[in-house]
C-alpha cells in the first residue's frame, strides 16, 4: 500500500529528483541539489548549537572555569570574516592547525609508515609458509609494495649504471599503481550500485509499498 | 568488420534502472561467499563479556552511510543478544543522526520490544567537535569532552557513563563511517584498543591495509556484501541481503558495458587511422 507518510512523499520526490540527472541537468535536479545542500548547511547549525552547549555548560556552572580559553579563541576565530580584523583569527587558527599537525603526525609515522614498512617486512617473511594461496598473496603483496614505492621515489629518474633494471622495476611499479586504482574503481562501482539499490529499495517498498 | 552502435550513457543508465528496479521487485536470492574477515569480525563481538563497552563513532558520512549500516545494525543486534553495551560517540555533525538511526534500525530498545533501555545499556553522545584532537581528549577522559548526552541528560544522571571514563573501559570500537584512518591511528595505533570498520566498498580498499598492519586488533566489513554476511552470521536478513541480487546482477552488467565500449572503442580505431590517412592524402 503506498505511504501516507509526508516524510516519506518528500524523500521519494528528492530522490526522484536525483536520478532525473541521469537524462541531464534539469530543474528537478537543480531543486533537489539546493535542498540537499540547505539541509546539510541547517543541519550542521542545528547539531553545532547543543555542542555549544555542552562544551560551554561546565563553564558557566564553574565546574571548568578554564574553558574560558576555548571560548576566547572560538570568539576570535569568527573575525576571519572581517578583513580588516581577519588577523585576530590568524591566533587560533594557528593553534588549531599546530596542535591537528602535532598529533597527525606521531599516529602517522606510527601506524602508516613504521606500521606498513614494519608488515611488509613481516609478510616478505612468511612468502615461504603457509598454503601455496597464501604464498603467493604474501608475495604479490611484498613484490607490489616494493615496486610502487620505487616507482614513487624514482619519479624524477636520473641515468646511470643502474638505471636499466631500475626502470623495469619503476615499469612495474606504475603496473601496480593501475591495478590498485582498477581495484579501487570496482570498489566504487559496488559502492554506487549499492546506494542506487538502497535508493530503488525505498522507493519500491517504502513509498509504494511494493 | 561488425559495428557496435554508439553507448550512449542514457542507454546504460536505462539498462542499470530496469536491473535495479527488477531486483528490486523480484529478489533472486543471489549466493555470496562468506569472507574471513567478516567471520572473524562477528568472533570478536562474540567474545567479549556481558556488560563490556562498545564504542560506535567516527566522522564521514556518505549519503547516509546505509551501506556500512547494513553491518552495522547487524552487529548491534548482536551486541544487545550478548548482553553488551553501546556508547555513540559521533565526530561528525552528520554522525550523530546517521549513529541513532542505526541504533533505532536495530529494535533494540525496549520501546521497540528490544533488551536495551537508554542510559543503561546504550547512549548517543553529542557531536565531539574538534577532529582528531577532541578524540584523543576523550580518550584520556570522556569528562573533559562531555558533560551531556545528546538529548541535553547530565551524564552523570546517565547509569552507563558512570563505567566509562576513559579509552581504558572501552572493549572494542566499531566505525560505521569513511574516516576510519581516525580511528585506527588514535584509537588502535596509539591506544590498542581492537576496531572494527563497517566499510563502504569504496573505503575498503582504501583502508585494508590497516587489516594488514594490526592483524589481531583490526577487522574490517566490505560494503554491503559484508553487510549481508554479517546478516547472516547472525541469521538476520536486512538491508545488506536486499542489496545482493543487485550487486550480483549489475556486476555482470557493467562488466558487458566494459567489453562492449573497448569493443566500440577498438572498432572506431581502424575508422579514426583511415580518417587521418584520407586528410595527408
Amino acid at each position: 500500500m503506498i505511504s501516507t507518510d509526508p516524510w516519506v512523499w518528500v524523500s521519494a520526490f528528492m530522490t526522484i529528483c536525483s536520478f532525473t540527472l541521469l537524462y541531464g541537468d534539469n530543474i528537478l535536479f537543480r531543486i533537489g541539489e539546493y535542498t540537499y545542500t540547505c539541509t546539510v548547511v541547517a543541519h550542521s547549525v542545528v547539531t553545532g548549537i547543543p555542542t555549544i552547549t555542552n562544551y560551554f555548560y561546565p563553564l558557566f556552572t564553574g565546574a571548568k572555569p578554564l574553558m574560558i580559553f576555548p571560548l576566547i579563541l572560538g570568539i576570535m576565530s569568527i573575525f576571519v570574516v572581517w578583513r580588516k580584523y581577519a588577523w585576530i583569527a590568524s591566533f587560533p587558527y594557528a593553534l588549531f592547525i599546530g596542535v591537528g599537525t602535532g598529533l597527525t603526525l606521531r599516529a602517522l609515522v606510527m601506524t602508516d609508515i613504521l606500521g606498513n614498512a614494519q608488515t611488509t617486512i613481516k609478510e616478505a617473511a612468511n612468502i615461504l609458509v603457509g598454503s601455496p594461496a597464501d604464498q603467493l598473496g604474501f608475495a604479490v603483496r611484498v613484490i607490489f609494495t616494493i615496486s610502487a614505492t620505487i616507482y614513487l621515489f624514482f619519479t624524477l629518474f636520473h641515468k646511470g649504471p643502474l638505471s636499466k633494471p631500475v626502470g623495469y622495476i619503476r615499469t612495474f611499479g606504475k603496473y601496480a599503481f593501475i591495478i590498485y586504482l582498477g581495484i579501487s574503481v570496482g570498489n566504487g562501482i559496488m559502492q554506487q550500485s549499492g546506494l542506487a539499490t538502497s535508493a530503488i529499495n525505498r522507493l519500491i517498498r517504502q513509498w509504494l509499498g511494493l | 568488420m561488425i559495428k557496435v552502435p554508439e553507448l550512449k550513457s542514457q542507454y546504460i543508465w536505462a539498462v542499470l534502472l530496469v536491473v535495479y528496479l527488477f531486483t528490486a521487485i523480484q529478489p533472486i536470492g543471489a549466493p555470496f561467499q562468506m569472507s574471513d574477515a567478516t567471520i572473524k569480525a562477528h568472533d570478536v563481538i562474540e567474545s567479549l563479556p556481558p556488560k563490556s563497552i562498545v564504542a560506535m563513532g567516527g566522522s564521514g558520512v556518505f549519503a547516509f552511510d546505509l551501506e556500512s549500516s547494513a553491518a552495522q545494525i547487524a552487529a548491534i543486534i548482536q551486541m544487545a543478544r550478548k548482553g553488551l553495551r553501546l556508547v555513540a560517540v559521533p565526530l561528525g555533525t552528520e554522525a550523530v543522526q546517521f549513529e541513532k538511526y542505526c541504533i533505532d534500525a536495530a529494535l533494540v530498545d525496549k520501546k521497540f520490544g528490544g533488551p536495551w533501555t537508554y542510559g543503561v545499556d546504550y547512549v548517543v553522545l553529542p557531536y565531539l567537535a574538534g577532529g582528531s584532537a577532541a578524540l584523543v581528549s576523550f580518550l584520556t577522559s570522556v569528562r573533559s569532552q562531555v558533560s551531556t548526552d545528546v538529548k541535553g541528560t547530565p551524564i552523570d544522571q546517565l547509569p552507563i557513563m558512570n563505567d566509562f571514563r576513559s579509552y581504558k573501559d572501552i572493549a572494542l570500537w566499531t566505525c560505521p563511517h569513511r574516516d576510519f584512518p581516525i580511528i585506527a591511528r588514535y584509537v588502535t595505533g596509539e591506544r590498542g584498543i581492537p576496531s572494527i570498520a563497517f566499510a563502504q566498498a569504496a573505503a575498503y580498499s582504501l583502508y585494508a591495509v590497516y587489516m594488514m598492519i594490526y592483524p589481531d586488533k583490526i577487522w574490517m566489513t566490505n560494503g554491503f556484501l559484508g553487510g549481508a554476511q554479517y546478516e547472516d552470521l547472525e541469521g538476520i536478513s536486512g538491508l545488506g541481503h536486499a542489496a545482493i541480487d543487485s550487486y550480483a546482477i549489475i556486476s555482470a552488467v557493467v562488466i558487458a558495458f566494459i567489453v562492449l565500449g573497448n569493443i566500440r572503442l577498438l572498432s572506431t580505431l581502424g575508422d579514426e587511422k583511415e580518417e587521418v590517412k584520407e586528410e595527408k592524402v
